[in-house]
């Protein structure tokens, strides 16, 4: 080793990778558990030898297979995706038009009705569920899918996330587009929305893990069988007068965070970039 | 009637007047420079000719038809932005063709059009890049080409320069005089830089706090000035100013004496205002000499001071010269000679002076020539 790549090793390095290595481990733990206890017989895991690598890849298929075959775990995913989807859809549609207008235009009443919308950021969700619900209702929107995703739509979060971002469009690149013909919403198509890609993503991105993690709402507003996302249905797995073993819950819960796991390896540069981007951008 | 009519315009932004009844004249095929300092208005004057801004009041009118009411996109203007503007996110290609795509225009027009435009500006090549992977001169042709696409009738310039360093300026000056000779269209071209401006303009307006000060050719500006901005706007280095008072006159001279404090002389000028008893002298650096202390002065302006400052510029040196009463003076000088002494010893060509009254007004002779 030369003189100066042995200098580059300080004891700040070393801390800083010991550190962290044990803040992955930490993070990685709980999953690396739930994989080791699906894949390993009934009872391995948690004997009082238990071993920290998976044991019976068969044991773990078998568990699997019998989830989605006595259980409705195949349809709750498809009620997720749609759901995730839709709302992923909605939430970019909405707020990018609505952040199209407040970023780049002027009218009246803007700033208070911004002020408002960002109110709305600080109201919890506990305090606006019960209201949200009963508008639903009398809507007849309970057990559907408009119920479930149409109140999600209006994303506060979103909005100021993507107005932030189009504030940034200089406003040269519009007048060009103006002088070149193209009418309002021709603008926003061909110019704002492309320059917003990478706000769009970050947005449809969190978005995706709010949906697929939220619990609460379709609790409420889902309350037939054949409208349970995923979570209900792992929900129902841990219910307190529930059969299963706990690698049986396991698995369940392992079938439902495979989506978001897969969704964020995929997705991980553009996750990070985003959530940095909209702390720090305006 | 001109090609171009704007006819007494003005434009608030609340209670600030940043235009104040503008008229103006263009014909077909000139080109023509706002020049002026930021914020005298002249970006806002171009952004109303292409429909960006409305006029408070007055009208524009192109080739006949008030356009006031009429959509940007549909005056047949086109502009060329300081920041280029282009859309990033597309193609060269993509960004010539946007204006006519949005025109519901078929494919073969479009690509002919744009290909045209293209082997204009020699951007064949260049074609299927995007806006990030060109220089900046290469960019500002693409935001001309976009321009060239549509066929307007009427090209503005906003500081298309500015962004490019001093090479390239020069190079793209050129390229745009080049142009405009070849596609003989109306073009606009806002600047601050007066070098810019004369070097391109059929016809140069220079504006200062929301009015034009005065148009016409570059040269007519720079020898015949109506005011004292206009005069110290336009030619670099900058014109002197000398303050000077009125010690008699007749009908042909005027006697000035404490001329920049010591100096005097006796003008050729018909018809002074009888009330002046202060006027400014007015001299380009080109017509006040530095010579050696023995030298015969053949009756023009002397003027003696401390040299501040000495810029050889190569084919001409210039002197900064702080006279008796404090007022500093730029003076052509020989090579090397300002550096040879720290007194300055400077002749004014007297048919040269043109006089400013105290509130800035020109001061012009009744007979015959002025100065």
């Amino acid at each position: 080793m030369s003189v100066s790549a042995r200098r580059n090793v300080t004891v700040w390095t070393v801390l800083k990778w010991a550190v962290a290595i044990m803040v992955a481990v930490i993070a990685v733990f709980p999953v690396w558990w739930m994989v080791n206890v699906v894949f390993s017989l009934p009872g391995e895991p948690v004997s009082i030898n238990p071993r920290l690598w998976p044991t019976s890849m068969s044991a773990g298929i078998d568990k699997i297979r019998m989830i989605f075959a006595e259980t409705a775990y195949m349809r709750a995913y498809a009620v997720s995706l749609a759901y995730a989807g839709l709302t992923i859809f909605g939430v970019l549609l909405v707020g990018s038009l609505a952040a199209f207008e407040f970023a780049l235009f002027e009218f009246r009443g803007k700033n208070v009705l911004f002020a408002v919308i960002l109110l709305s950021l600080m109201v919890p969700t506990a305090a606006t569920i019960i209201p949200t619900y009963l508008l639903t209702s009398s809507l007849g929107w309970l057990n559907s899918m408009q119920g479930l995703v149409v109140p999600g739509l209006a994303s506060a979060f979103g909005l100021f996330m993507l107005v932030q971002f189009m504030r940034a469009i200089p406003r040269d690149m519009i007048e060009a587009a103006r002088l070149d013909g193209a009418n309002h919403f021709q603008i926003y198509w061909f110019v704002a929305l492309p320059l917003s890609r990478n706000a769009m993503i970050t947005l449809a991105i969190l978005t995706f893990m709010q949906t697929w993690g939220n619990y609460m709402w379709p609790l409420i507003v889902g309350t037939r069988p054949d409208m349970y996302t995923v979570g209900q249905v792992v929900g129902l797995f841990n219910a307190p007068l529930s059969h299963q073993t706990v690698d049986v819950v396991m698995t369940a819960n392992l079938l439902a965070a495979i989506p978001p796991l897969v969704f964020f390896l995929i997705f991980q540069k553009q996750i990070v970039e985003g959530i940095a981007m909209s702390g720090t951008k305006g | 009637m001109a090609f171009l009519d704007i006819t007494s315009v003005t434009k608030s932004f609340g209670a600030v007047s940043v235009l104040k009844d503008v008229s103006l004249a263009i014909e077909k095929g000139e080109f023509v420079v706002f020049v002026g300092p930021s914020g005298c208005g002249k970006s806002t004057l171009l952004r109303m000719i292409t429909g960006l801004e409305d006029p408070t009041s007055g009208t524009i009118a192109i080739d006949g038809e008030v356009v006031n009411d009429v959509e940007p996109a549909k005056r047949g203007t086109a502009m060329v932005f300081q920041s280029y503007a282009l859309y990033p996110h597309m193609t060269v290609y993509q960004n010539m063709s946007f204006g006519l795509r949005m025109a519901g225009k078929s494919k073969a027009f479009i690509r002919e059009r744009v290909e045209r435009a293209a082997s204009i500006l020699r951007l064949e090549q260049l074609l299927d890049r995007k806006p990030a992977q060109l220089s900046g001169g290469q960019k500002q042709r693409v935001a001309i080409g976009r321009s060239i696409v549509r066929e307007p009738r009427v090209f503005l310039f906003d500081e298309p320069l500015s962004n490019l360093d001093a090479e390239l300026r020069v190079q793209m000056r050129a390229e745009l005089m080049e142009l405009h000779r070849r596609l003989g269209t109306t073009m606009i071209y806002v600047t601050h830089d007066q070098v810019e401006a004369m070097t391109l303009a059929d016809k140069m307006i220079v504006m200062h706090a929301g009015r034009i000060q005065q148009a016409g050719a570059p040269l007519d500006l720079y020898d015949d000035a109506d005011n004292r901005f206009v005069a110290g706007f336009v030619g670099s280095p900058k014109m002197n100013f000398l303050p000077a008072r009125v010690a008699g006159s007749d009908a042909n001279s005027v006697k000035l004496e404490a001329i920049a404090g010591t100096g005097s002389a006796t003008l050729p000028f018909a018809g002074l205002p009888g009330a002046l008893d202060a006027v400014e002298l007015g001299l380009r650096p080109e017509h006040l000499r530095m010579v050696s202390p023995d030298a015969p002065t053949g009756g023009g302006l002397v003027l003696e001071g401390r040299v501040a400052l000495a810029e050889e510029l190569g084919a001409e040196s210039y002197v900064h010269v702080d006279l008796a009463d404090g007022t500093r003076v730029i003076a052509r000088a020989g090579r090397d000679a300002a550096r040879a002494s720290q007194t300055a010893r400077l002749v004014g060509d007297l048919d040269r002076v043109i006089l400013f009254a105290p509130d800035g007004a020109r001061l012009r002779g009744t007979g015959g020539p002025d100065a």
